[in-house]
């Protein structure tokens, strides 16, 4: 079999660019160290505490030179998760060298984007400054707030003609857009794909209404600890906002052009609970599902995996059901799990990404970053949780999940370059 | 009511904050489309300030129509005339 034919037949799909703006770093290596580091980046925000609201606290994209990457006028147009999406996608576009000369024509490139949110928080904004009076509304209120307009954003800067799809499984929608990228360059739809997610909802009414469904935490003394997936006292999850983007390639192209490879999407799998709009099967033989596809997707059987990157989001019933779901998938022999999002907070369309990101570089360098703030945990015994310090497990592919409200699971298998 | 000075420097200021230039790039001769490839969402946006700033309708013809800064600035001048 030639090198670049993928198990299912169709082309291999390489990594050969990342981009991120999250709360752990605005580049790769900067927000491995901080998941290494294991130490939340929650900080208290002034808009909510200012709103009365049950929670306090998010983890933040750290501030940066926005003027380097968006031009004034474009940025008077678009709102806070487009300008994300941007900058990580300039990076991304940048590292992996994919306008040169030699890379993909611009009509075999897609835009592939995952967002949970979408414009929301842009249509909050403006009702709350202009609902009383709609006749003054901003001209450019709908292609703002519209769910595609990040992507489409994203197409229009760089000309990228190829496929632009907006992708929304809630929490799942950076994972869902990442593996249906690969999948239309694996099956010959694109040469090469910008694909991620988005979103930046920590406002006042998205925040409020997760609170309202008691998913978040409400530690407000100690935002810090906060975010504790699959420990024993976490009592809900984090917002997050932030942008992650990998720019993919069918492998034969991206060797030809002497790209660097960082890595290949090499299994992709997703399904739904089909069985309560936003609580997860608890016993997570769904997920199990989905995990257990994705690995036979790329070719693997479980043993093959080095180690687990969980959604876990520090809520009890998804860390729990998640749990189970790994056990059920490892047939009782799970691999080394860890959760970024105690670190990073949930990043809701942006967290697939970041941690694809995340999961395939520690995949590639053999480390598995501990779990923040993870003492003690009621699902020790199905899972290998790593605690305290990074566990060495040798280069190997790395499983990685989301699920999302609406019982949206997603599963990507991500291998280091051999 | 404005004098044409007073009412020069709303335009290029609105202007210019909307397609994020400096003030001295919208000078009377300016043309919005040959020199900086305004599209009609913007065109838009500078008629939608410009009523708020002005209190004063203002036709989507008089945006469209007008060749350059300058015209436009005299196409609302005239406007503005027996505005009260």
């Amino acid at each position: 079999m030639p090198v670049t034919a993928h198990p299912s037949g169709g082309h291999r799909v390489a990594v050969t660019g990342i981009g991120l703006k999250s709360p752990a770093g605005n580049d790769l290596e900067q927000a491995y160290e901080s998941v290494l580091k294991a130490r939340s980046t929650a900080t208290l925000v002034d808009h909510l505490i200012e709103q009365d609201l049950p929670v306090h606290f998010a983890c933040l994209v750290p501030p940066f030179d926005v003027d380097a990457y968006v031009t004034r006028r474009v940025a008077r147009q678009v709102d806070r998760a487009t300008v994300l999406l941007l900058c990580a996608a300039a990076d991304a576009v940048d590292h992996a060298a994919l306008t040169d000369p030699a890379g993909p024509a611009p009509d075999r490139i897609g835009v592939q984007i995952g967002t949970g949110i979408g414009g929301l928080p842009s249509m909050e904004e403006v009702t709350l400054s202009h609902g009383t009076r709609p006749q003054d509304l901003p001209v450019h209120t709908v292609p703002r707030t519209m769910a595609n307009s990040a992507a489409c954003r994203l197409a229009l800067r760089y000309g990228f003609q190829g496929a632009c799809t907006t992708y929304s499984s809630a929490c799942a929608s950076g994972t869902t857009a990442i593996g249906e990228a690969a999948r239309r360059i694996r099956y010959g739809e694109l040469d090469a794909a910008v694909a991620g997610g988005v979103d930046s909802s920590v406002s006042t009414v998205v925040v409020g209404a997760f609170a309202r469904m008691r998913a978040m935490s409400v530690r407000n003394d100690e935002p810090e600890l906060a975010s504790r997936p699959f420990d024993t006292d976490r009592d809900g999850f984090v917002m997050a906002e932030g942008a992650a983007v990998l720019v993919l390639e069918r492998w034969d192209l991206a060797v030809a052009r002497g790209a660097a490879i960082h890595g290949e999407v090499s299994g992709y799998a997703d399904n739904c609970d089909a069985f309560h709009i936003v609580a997860p099967r608890e016993d997570g033989e769904v997920a199990a599902r989905c995990m257990r596809r994705a690995i036979t997707d790329a070719g693997l059987t479980p043993a093959d995996i080095g180690h687990v990157n969980a959604h876990g989001t520090s809520t009890l019933l998804n860390d729990r059901a998640e749990a189970h779901a790994i056990d059920r998938c490892f047939d009782g022999q799970s691999p080394p799990v860890t959760a970024l999002k105690g670190v990073t907070g949930h990043l809701i369309g942006g967290s697939g990404a970041l941690e694809a990101a995340l999961a395939l570089l520690c995949a590639g360098r053999g480390v598995v970053p501990p779990i923040a703030n993870l003492t003690t945990s009621p699902e020790a015994d199905l899972v290998d949780l790593v605690t305290a310090v990074p566990r060495t497990v040798g280069p190997a592919p790395v499983l990685s999940n989301s699920f999302g409200f609406g019982g949206q699971n997603a599963c990507l298998v991500l291998s280091p370059t051999t | 009511m404005p004098t044409r000075e007073e009412l020069a420097l709303t335009v290029r200021t609105t202007i210019s904050d909307v397609l994020g230039t400096g003030i001295e790039e919208i000078q009377e001769r300016t043309s919005l489309l040959t020199d900086h490839g305004i599209d009609s969402l913007e065109l838009m946006e500078i008629g939608a300030r410009l009523e708020r700033a002005l209190t004063l309708r203002i036709a989507v013809e008089d945006l469209t129509s007008a060749q350059d800064v300058g015209h436009a600035i005299d196409l609302l001048s005239a406007r503005t005339v027996g505005c009260p």
